[in-house]
């Protein structure tokens, strides 16, 4: 049963990152300077009121225990209420400070489900991308070391990692979308408005996979086992497709459990700039409005994420490598 | 295995002046040419650097840049394949197979055993359905005797031993029913044990599968051992071929005498009387009581206690070579871990000048060290490659704070020509140096703390026949210079023969004899030590046969011994009580201890055959 | 000895040189490090002493020059202003290369941080292995999982960012792969004989630790941290064109690009010429570190 085992083991020693992580944004929030309640209640209200609200929400009580009454809710699937946003939609606060009862808020749960579905779509479509894009590049340079195959990925990879996302983005979306009118590229408004923003992360995503997909084939191809393979008989392409290319997936995996919060961050960036109504543009709102609810909260969901792609990341490295053990 | 008679059969193979050279032009092999009749086994002997793992590849269409097939021919049933690569392609892997010397990396480690050799019959001989390939790749793992054959096949290459791996691979060139099959060094990483198995099968395959075998290796007992006839290779030419015994007793060429003469011998000239010269009334210097030590590796079943020492007991005088042998995994080298106080044993003590360094403070080991030194067995891996030879030989001055810093340096001058290294290497890096230059310098090293005993890892074993001579007088030397004591941890039965007065013998982390040079050598008190004595590359006369000491089986693994002596399994006189209860180290008189059952039952004398 | 050299001819294993000066002349022969390093001198260069030898205030307005386009590239450029104008009518060449001097100091500024924590932590966690490692680990995992941009725009965007604390927070940030690379390279280090004889020669962990392990791991890891800078510069740009970088009016690749960007339909130059430079720029330091870690591949073989 070591499925269950390492499920449990993993899953264990995950609770305790997520709790770290969950600790770490909370004290972080707290120490920093700026007072959420003050944009909350906005720039007119008086003293009196900013102090009242802080009390009512427990946000002068010591950190230990508003963080101790945080992880009571989180535990019991209770991200807690945004500071700012309505359930209906549009953000309050601001100059208005006749205080919106706290029933109308939004729940950070609601806000994370709504948004995380579209970050999905787009981070898959990435994906798709990037591989289509680096794999045969990677894969081509890495078996023919030292040649032009490889130097055509050194320049790529080294070009590809040298384009600022959201300038690439900008350019892009001038070219493409402003020019010649070939996509859509500002909001949403169909699956078509996923492709532009897609494929500049598959950019910034695409050098390391092709990184690390030239160092591993060149790798495998040098190892005995392959040499030997065309003495004992095997073919050319037996040997690429069946033993090489399976071998070297292992690293390319753990690239992408590794690099998942870097996606994060790319996807955060585009969204930004492409208006793309995801995860990423909730964060960048939720830490312009100072929203800690929904900061912590996407912490927390992020920092799951981050431990189940790792999870799936190792069992499929140990389905491919039987070697591995984790 | 008689010789092929019909000799008027049509040679299966044959190569007329083959010239092989590297891009500069250099010459690596020089119009060789041999006949090799279908079934017939030919050993191909050399030095490194000789040609012969390049005439293996030439023959096995290997050769890779720089290399290229200069001039002749290699004729295979009649067709020439130097000049026609397409048909020598196509006979790769189908007609001629070929065996490696590197079987640990020999298979996609990411694919099982099985699966490999199913994909790589169905790739020479795509009429064959996958079914019946799977079948035959079953029968052959049982014909090379590997144990549950139907469960191993679907294993992993990992989960075979060194031994059990080389066997697949014997089954991996003999699937496709090859005519001939090149076996290039197939025993040179394998324990000499499970080597002399390996040689056993192979012999009964020639036999039952009617391949010829171009059995290529560096050992000439080896190659004798294998072979029908023995083909002497030299600076890239053929120097002689004879049948094994003639080559022995008349060889025809200098070259070949040379390396007769220059072979170490076990029983033969007798030892230079090495034995008990020192006073037994001394204490001794190193006494080690029931030590036993195991380590904790998790696996995919949850964690496993690997046994490396679990029971460990002899004791080393001052002036005593005490050597310890045995094969991998036998706990050689965790037992040098303990006996260093590098880590310290679960049970038992070691005790150094009456101190126990298993309990030792960690100050306390500290100073200790100052009189036990060691000598590592990597010359490459042991010196810290950033650091100049004059300040890798005054860094112990420096970490015990002995001397000042002209005092130091004069200290480790002195050492350096000690061991015979020039005073001009003293600020360079020793990234230019020799393997045995290296070694000289790790002792070096190890002696400018001027210690009382020096223990030797496998310090010898990376170095040449030559080499190793020097090193071993360079040993002597010093020792009746600075009155050291020694103890050789080495795996190499001829070494040991040479320089020790007493030797220890190890089996899965016991020490399962311990006995003065002679007393083992001629008269072992254990089986185990007879299997390794038989299976010892020589060219000698044998005392003892593989057939009669050695039963087919691997060593159990440490992870999952068995109740008993660990060698019953494979131990030719085993009885029931060896399979319930583990014998003790006992007394055989005269200082020889031994542990096994066969000692109470039978008198001493009866069992020298 | 269980391995054997198959080659047909093993190299001699020579090391003439100490390994930090062979990986230097291995990758400055290659072309890839000569283009990367000559573009990156005169870029530095022209960072230098452009503002300087050309007197042009990059903050300084122009209202009568705004909007010129860069030369050759539509109507009323100007030879004064060879990258064009914005729209306050400021040197776009002169911002650019103020701003890549902000860039390159943070960029570099916070890679060395991130290294020093980074290689610390892992060589403790690696060395001593153990507990000590099993918490350490635990906490690098933790940081891992926070995308590290995300901690970086939440403490930025929640206090005031200045140059100090954009170091801070993108070292503080970046440290966890360095760690875990450090971590892996120590811990195989230290089962190597020379570890071991150090051991027995009676060194004690510190000993091993500064003078035998770290002079040995950290060059290797150091030269691929060249990718970082270029890394840790496309953040910094990244936190300006979020606003949370360095301030206004100074100007940076990410605050010019971001004001850029509202005049993208009548003043196309002001958001892409800037990229157009970082680009220039990153690319030369990514080539020079992709020509470094190669030639360090070489010279470790693979490790």
């Amino acid at each position: 049963m070591f499925i269950v085992r390492f499920l449990a083991r993993r899953l264990l020693q995950g609770a305790v990152i997520v709790f770290l992580v969950s600790a770490l944004i909370f004290t972080l929030l707290r120490v920093v300077p700026g007072d959420p309640v003050r944009l909350m209640a906005g720039g007119m209200a008086p003293e009196a009121l900013i102090e009242q609200i802080a009390e009512d929400m427990g946000l002068r009580d010591p950190i230990y225990q508003q963080f101790g009454r945080y992880v009571a809710g989180v535990v019991q699937g209770d991200l807690g209420q945004s500071f700012v946003r309505p359930a209906n939609g549009a953000a309050v606060g601001g100059a208005s400070f006749d205080d919106s009862t706290r029933g109308e808020r939004a729940e950070v749960w609601d806000l994370i489900a709504q948004t995380a579905p579209m970050t999905l779509q787009l981070a898959l479509l990435a994906m798709a991308f990037a591989l289509v894009i680096a794999v045969p590049i990677g894969v081509w340079g890495g078996l023919r070391p030292g040649r032009l195959p490889d130097r055509i990925a050194l320049y790529l990879s080294s070009l590809f990692v040298s384009l600022p996302n959201f300038w690439l983005g900008i350019v892009l979306a001038l070219l493409l979308s402003v020019h010649l009118e070939l996509v859509p590229a500002i909001g949403y408004e169909g699956f078509a408005y996923t492709i532009l923003p897609a494929f500049v992360l598959a950019i910034e995503i695409a050098p390391f996979i092709i990184r690390t997909l030239t160092v591993s084939v060149a790798g495998v191809m040098g190892q005995s086992f392959i040499d030997i393979a065309a003495v004992r008989g095997l073919t050319r392409n037996q040997i690429v497709f069946r033993h090489a290319i399976k071998n070297s997936s292992v690293p390319l995996l753990n690239l992408l459990g590794v690099q998942f919060s870097m996606l994060l961050g790319g996807v955060l960036v585009i969204e930004f700039i492409f208006d793309y109504p995801g995860l990423g543009l909730l964060t960048i709102n939720a830490v312009m409005q100072r929203d800690f609810p929904l900061i912590q909260g996407i912490a927390i969901v992020t920092a799951a994420a981050f431990v189940l792609i790792n999870i799936v990341v190792d069992l499929c490295a140990t389905a491919i490598d039987p070697r591995l053990d984790y | 295995m008689a010789l092929d008679t019909a000799t008027t059969r049509e040679a299966l193979l044959s190569v007329r002046d083959l010239t092989v050279a590297a891009e500069g032009g250099r010459v690596v092999l020089d119009r060789i040419s041999f006949e090799l009749k279908p079934r017939q086994i030919l050993s191909v002997i050399g030095e490194s650097g000789s040609g012969k793992t390049v005439l293996a590849r030439a023959l096995a269409s290997w050769l890779s840049a720089p290399l290229h097939i200069t001039g002749g021919e290699v004729l295979f049933e009649g067709r020439d394949l130097v000049s026609d690569p397409a048909h020598a392609r196509s006979l790769a892997g189908r007609e001629i197979a070929y065996v490696g010397g590197n079987p640990a990396g020999a298979l996609d480690p990411t694919m099982t055993v099985g699966a490999q050799l199913v994909e790589k019959l169905r790739a020479v001989r795509p009429d064959i359905p996958a079914a019946q390939a799977r079948e035959k790749a079953v029968r052959l793992l049982e014909a090379v005797k590997i144990p549950s054959a139907e469960r191993r096949f679907h294993e992993y290459p990992f989960q075979y031993s060194g031994g059990m791996m080389q066997r697949a691979m014997i089954v991996d060139a003999l699937i496709s029913d090859p005519a001939l099959l090149i076996a290039d060094n197939i025993t040179q990483p394998l324990d000499v044990t499970v080597a002399a198995q390996i040689l056993k099968l192979m012999r009964e395959l020639n036999e039952n599968f009617s391949t010829a075998v171009l059995f290529i290796c560096s050992s000439l007992p080896v190659a004798c051992d294998a072979a029908d006839e023995v083909m002497v290779l030299h600076a890239g030419r053929v120097v002689e071929r004879q049948t094994p015994n003639a080559l022995v007793v008349q060889p025809g060429h200098g070259y070949t005498r040379g390396l007769i003469e220059e072979l170490p011998t076990l029983w033969e000239g007798g030892p230079e009387g090495r034995d008990t010269r020192q006073d037994r009334e001394q204490a001794a210097i190193m006494s080690v009581r029931g030590v036993a030590k195991h380590y904790e590796t998790r696996g995919k079943s949850g964690k496993a206690l690997v046994q490396a020492v679990r029971n460990v007991e002899f004791d080393v005088f001052p002036g005593d070579n005490f050597g310890i042998v045995g094969e991998s995994g036998c706990g050689k080298s965790s037992l040098m871990r303990l006996l260093t106080g590098l880590e310290r044993p679960d049970a038992g003590s070691i005790f150094f000048e009456n101190e126990n360094v298993g309990e030792a403070s960690p100050r306390r080991l500290r100073e200790l060290r100052r009189r036990f030194q060691l000598v590592l067995q990597d010359p490459y891996g042991s010196l810290p490659p950033q650091s100049s030879i004059g300040s890798i030989v005054e860094e112990p001055l420096k970490i015990h704070r002995l001397g000042s810093r002209a005092k130091r340096r004069e200290r480790a001058r002195a050492a350096l020509s000690e061991v015979g290294l020039a005073d001009s290497l003293y600020d360079s890096l020793p990234t230019g140096l020799s393997a045995g230059q290296r070694q000289r310098l790790n002792v070096a090293r190890a002696m400018v703390l001027e210690p009382r005993l020096l223990i030797m890892d496998e310090t010898l074993s990376a170095l040449d026949q030559t080499e190793q001579g020097k090193l071993l007088d360079l040993f002597e030397r010093l020792q009746a210079q600075h009155g050291f004591t020694y103890i050789f941890i080495s795996h190499d039965l001829t070494m040991v023969r040479r320089v020790c007065s007493r030797i220890a013998v190890m089996y899965l982390g016991e020490t399962v004899e311990v006995a003065p040079n002679e007393r083992l050598f001629f008269d072992p008190g254990h089986p185990y030590s007879r299997a390794l004595l038989s299976a010892a590359p020589t060219l000698e006369e044998r005392r003892y046969r593989p057939e009669d000491c050695l039963l087919e089986g691997e060593p159990p693994s440490p992870i999952d011994l068995p109740p008993g002596c660990a060698f019953a399994g494979r131990c030719p006189h085993a009885f029931d009580r060896c399979r319930r209860e583990n014998p003790a180290l006992r007394s055989r008189g005269g200082q020889a201890l031994a542990a096994c059952f066969l000692n109470d039952e039978t008198p001493e004398e009866d069992r020298d055959e | 000895m269980s391995s054997i050299d198959i080659a047909p001819e093993a190299l001699p294993r020579r090391k003439g040189r100490k390994i930090s000066a062979r990986i230097w002349s291995e990758a400055f022969s290659s072309i890839e490090f000569r283009i990367g390093l000559a573009v990156f001198t005169v870029l530095v260069a022209a960072a230098l002493l452009y503002p300087w030898l050309s007197e042009i205030d990059p903050t300084k307005m122009n209202i009568r020059a705004k909007l010129s386009p860069p030369v050759f590239m539509g109507e009323g450029w100007s030879w004064a202003h060879p990258l064009g104008t914005d729209q306050l009518g400021r040197d776009m060449l002169a911002r650019s290369l103020v701003g890549l001097r902000y860039s390159l100091l943070i960029g570099i500024a916070t890679t060395v941080l991130m290294l020093a924590v980074g290689a610390m932590i892992g060589l403790f966690s690696g060395y001593f292995g153990g507990r000590i490692d099993t918490v350490l680990m635990r906490l690098t995992d933790a940081q891992l999982s926070i995308p590290m941009i995300i901690l970086a725009i939440t403490i930025l965007g929640v206090s005031r960012p200045t140059i100090p604390s954009i170091i801070l927070v993108l070292g503080l940030a970046g440290w966890p792969v360095y760690a875990r690379v450090m971590r892996s390279t120590v811990m195989s280090e230290r089962k190597k004989e020379f570890v071991r004889g150090a051991m027995v020669l009676g060194a004690n962990d510190w000993r091993i630790m500064f003078t035998l392990i770290l002079p040995l791991v950290l060059p290797p890891i150091a030269f691929v941290a060249v990718l970082d800078i270029a890394r840790m510069m496309i953040f910094e740009s990244v936190l300006g064109f979020l606003g949370l970088g360095v301030q206004p009016p100074t100007p940076t690749f990410g605050n010019i690009i971001a004001d850029g960007r509202k005049y993208l339909m009548n003043a196309w130059w002001i958001a892409t010429m800037p990229g157009v430079f970082l680009v220039l720029t990153l690319t030369s330091i990514n080539l020079m570190g992709a020509a470094l870690e190669r030639s360090r591949n070489k010279i470790y073989g693979g490790a």
